[in-house]
């Protein structure tokens, strides 16, 4: 399934040893502008189904401003720009007729700080169903419920599903947040830096979630954390000043990166 | 040297004397303050009397302030059921669609000299809007009325609310707006559901200083609610409120009048005091349970 | 990828659900915007009625009505200067008292005052603006105008006015051009222009006052901070740094005060007398265009009416100036702010 990498057109992914899984997201010389700046320079990558790729960089490298152009979130602030291709299961979601609903049902998002709804804890995770199918009352419990359960929160939620999810801890959250995603069967999840604003434990327990959701979902994961890109995903994409350097295998890019300026930030000399 | 000592006790004599005055200036202010709202709490805890709740104006000085009060609830909740929903939809606009465009900055701008234009204009626009025009459907009869105060004191409120639901609503962290729409909630849902929920407190406390400003005005009232002796819960009747009773009883040359009166200026006083201290615990209640 | 019957439905619903969703947007967005524009309605509305119900008075009059001091209903000949220069004079009165008054407050709360202070000061401060102006009214008709005709008021024309009720004419009287004039009144009650001048100054000093410490806290404290450094005093410090720094705003915050008093009705109609005469002296009665047009509507009728429509057109379009002007200052600090 997946293209040949053609050395001319996508020069990153050339250097990727084998492919380890049929591309999900494709991505063709993307350029990103906002007020005129320049701040993604044709990016090239394929990024594999039901795997965790993890880009990384020092901060104003582009790599959230990539993740945000997968599910066309950037479309809400004027004056953004996005040009060239970015194929989700044959179709380019850059294309004006390309349905946002559509696009976001597929494509679910996590942010850096958790941003509960100020609602319920049920109601945050039934919301968003809510908008995109009629369900039975039962029906929507059991959803709520698989939803919480895959997020590793049911157990200590399912005696409060009718408290304000804003008195939850900020891991629980952010879990609340992985929940709400996933509870619209997403088929590709988004995750911008979401352990940043949480303690070490409650980032094991997403890391560890992370792990467990790889199995269903295609998982995009931005982190300024080397250890948590090293511990949990299987692919390494590393940027630099809106260029992708290197795209590879997690350990290769962390043993022996092809690249000097990757092996430079890896090894701490800047960043 | 005897030049710069004495240029240096000069510096220091007037710093003292601009601090000295500087805290002069503030006491000024603060007996002010004290001495309106002492007179007020003197003259009106004296005039206190249970007829105040039970008669109506129609006594004169026998009789109490029943009807002015029934008036001004009436007419007061006119103009905030009015200005509410227009008020923060407007400030939602504001907010959320208009933020960067001309249009938008032009109403924003617009809307804060609303907030201070003088209220007995728009007294006089609600006049000629809705009092002439009804007028014009009897016989020769003014039809002033509790819906035209009501329409009134809307257009006082309507400035608040809009800048408080503004300025409060763009205080809601975007990254709300983010993930509700990434998964996919339309744009009217997000507002109307996540975002003035989310600004919930904020907007209340809008609602609640609007409520503050419009109870003790008076000047938009003469010519729109009018006056009523009468006990009336028909805003289609002409209306009496607190405001205009003691703008007439004040000029009325009787003690007994004055005496009411003040009274009427202390509920009005209590009522408003109260609400602003309200609408400071709602915003301050919330603050806390955000964080 | 798989093509099933399912999943071209789901999609087929999806569209659906988008146009649907595409649609309320767009309605919810004209309903918004609708609100918003009524504020826009408003104003040109209220300019608009008021120019409207004054066209007879100003087809009547013309140029000439902004310059007569005539108010003759028996005759039915009306002049705009009474009003208008009861109102301007007023609101000056207010500013000369008011803006120094609350330069000091600002001063006090932001520079001078212990922390402790500040916030419950600031608080009772900002209370005087919470006031509803009817109260004002009734404090300045029954305490402040009786308290002002006993003790301040003969004080000001014995010293200062041409008619003292010693008959003795007081040096600066006799040697000061225009002050005797200014001061000199036998009208024997509390209500007068400066009165009416004072109450407004109180009404509008919580406002300047929390425009003025507002903007004293933007500025930067390194700027503070190295002027300190150089040995300047504090009122050094806050008139040649923090006022020049905040100068536009500062100007704004007393303009957004001027536009307040321009149009306070109620406060100002209990003290100002209600004489539709022209004086020279500031503690004769007279008259301002909100106090007119509140005293006389009712009752008026014809031409009358049609006056004090035209009064109240004048009144909101030069408060909207005013008003215009000063959040137009207040902006460019929070301009300068933003950068």
């Amino acid at each position: 399934m997946t293209e040949p990498a053609a050395a001319g057109i996508h020069p990153q992914s050339a250097a990727m040893s084998a492919p380890i899984a049929p591309t999900k997201i494709k991505v063709r010389d993307l350029h990103f502008y906002y007020n005129g700046f320049h701040a993604l320079k044709g990016i090239n990558m394929d990024i594999p189904e039901k795997k965790v790729t993890a880009i990384i960089g020092p901060s104003g490298c582009g790599k959230s401003t990539l993740l945000r152009i997968f599910n066309r979130i950037y479309a809400i602030y004027p004056k953004l720009e996005a040009k060239g291709e970015i194929v989700l299961d044959g179709e380019n979601i850059l294309d004006s007729g390309y349905s946002m609903n559509r696009l976001r049902s597929k494509v679910g998002m996590v942010f850096q700080k958790p941003v509960p709804f100020p609602m319920t804890i049920f109601e945050n995770v039934a919301y968003g169903i809510r908008h995109h199918e009629k369900l039975s009352r039962a029906d929507m419990d059991i959803r709520v419920e698989q939803a919480l359960r895959s997020a590793a929160l049911w157990d200590e939620v399912k005696d409060k599903l009718k408290q304000s999810a804003l008195g939850l801890s900020g891991g629980q959250q952010q879990r609340l947040c992985i929940a709400r995603g996933i509870a619209l069967k997403p088929e590709v999840l988004l995750l911008d830096e979401p352990t940043s604003a949480l303690d070490p434990i409650a980032t094991g327990r997403i890391e560890q979630l992370v792990e467990e959701l790889k199995s269903q979902y295609t998982i995009v994961i931005v982190t300024h954390n080397m250890q948590q890109a090293a511990r949990c995903s299987d692919l390494t994409a590393f940027m630099y000043l809106g260029e992708l350097i290197e795209f590879d295998r997690t350990e290769q890019i962390f043993t022996k990166p092809s690249k000097k300026q990757t092996e430079d930030y890896i090894t701490g000399r800047f960043g | 040297m005897a030049a710069n000592s004495f240029i240096y006790t000069r510096r220091r004599i007037t710093n003292i004397v601009a601090l000295a005055l500087s805290m002069v200036a503030t006491l000024i202010g603060l007996v002010f303050l004290a001495w309106i709202l002492w007179e007020t709490l003197r003259q009106g805890i004296g005039a206190l009397d249970l007829k105040l709740f039970t008669k109506i104006t129609a006594y004169g000085e026998d009789g109490g302030l029943l009807n002015a009060m029934v008036g001004s609830l009436i007419v007061n909740l006119i103009g905030i059921a009015i200005a509410t929903p227009i008020g923060v939809l407007a400030g939602t606009w504001l907010a959320e669609y208009a933020s960067g465009t001309k249009l938008g900055e032009s109403i924003r701008f617009l809307n804060d000299i609303l907030l201070s234009a003088p209220s007995i204009v728009l007294g006089l626009f609600v006049y000629t809007i809705v009092v002439l025009p009804t007028t014009a459907l009897t016989d020769g009869s003014t039809t002033f009325s509790g819906w035209a105060g009501g329409v009134a004191l809307a257009l006082i409120a309507l400035p608040v609310i809009v800048r408080t639901s503004d300025e409060m609503l763009r205080l809601v962290p975007s990254t709300l707006r983010e993930a509700a729409l990434s998964l996919g909630i339309p744009q009217w849902k997000l507002t109307m559901q996540i975002l003035i929920r989310a600004a919930r407190s904020g907007i209340i406390t809008g609602v609640l200083l609007a409520l503050a400003r419009i109870s003790g005005e008076t000047a938009p009232l003469l010519f729109t609610a009018f006056g009523n002796n009468y006990l009336t819960f028909n805003p289609s009747d002409k209306m009496s409120s607190l405001p205009q009773v003691i703008y007439q009883y004040a000029n009325d040359p009787g003690d007994g009048m004055h005496a009411i009166a003040w009274a009427g200026a202390f509920v009005v006083t209590m009522f408003v005091l109260l609400l602003s201290l309200a609408s400071r615990l709602v915003l301050s209640r919330n603050k806390v349970s955000h964080d | 990828m798989q093509a099933n019957v399912g999943a071209v439905a789901s999609t087929l619903a999806q569209e659906a659900r988008a146009h649907r969703d595409a649609r309320h947007d767009r309605l919810f967005g004209w309903l918004l915007k609708g609100c918003a524009l009524l504020v826009l309605a408003c104003l040109l509305g209220a300019a608009g009625a008021t120019l409207w119900g004054g066209r007879h008075a100003f087809g009547t009059f013309g140029w000439h009505f902004l310059v007569s001091s005539t108010w003759d209903p028996s005759s039915d000949t009306y002049g705009a200067l009474v009003p208008v220069y009861g109102t301007i004079v007023t609101s000056l009165i207010a500013l000369l008292i008011a803006v120094p008054v609350s330069f000091g407050i600002a001063l006090y709360l932001s520079e001078v005052a212990p922390p402790w202070l500040r916030t419950p000061v600031s608080s009772a401060i900002e209370l005087l603006a919470g006031i509803p102006s009817i109260i004002y009214g009734m404090w300045g008709l029954f305490i402040f105008a009786p308290f002002f005709a006993d003790h301040i008021k003969p004080w000001l024309t014995n010293y200062l006015g041409d008619k003292p009720d010693d008959g003795k004419l007081s040096w600066v009287a006799a040697h000061v051009p225009f002050v005797g004039k200014l001061f000199g009144s036998d009208y024997p009650f509390g209500a007068s222009i400066l009165t009416a001048g004072i109450v407004l100054a109180v009404m509008i000093i919580p406002f300047i006052s929390s425009v003025m410490r507002e903007v004293f806290q933007t500025v930067p404290s390194r700027l503070k901070e190295s002027a300190y450094a150089l040995g300047s005093s504090t009122w050094e410090v806050s008139w040649d740094i923090v006022l020049p720094y905040t100068r536009s705003a500062v100007i704004g915050g007393i303009f957004l005060g001027l536009g307040r008093a321009l149009g306070e009705t109620m406060a100002v109609t209990f003290v100002l007398g209600n004489a539709m005469q022209l004086s020279a002296s500031i503690l004769d009665p007279g008259a301002s265009i909100a106090s007119t047009i509140a005293n006389q509507f009712s009752e008026a009728a014809g031409l009358q009416k049609s006056t004090l429509m035209a009064l109240a057109f004048l009144l909101f379009v030069v408060t909207f100036f005013v008003l215009l002007i000063a959040r137009w200052m207040l902006r460019q600090l929070a301009h300068k702010e933003g950068r």
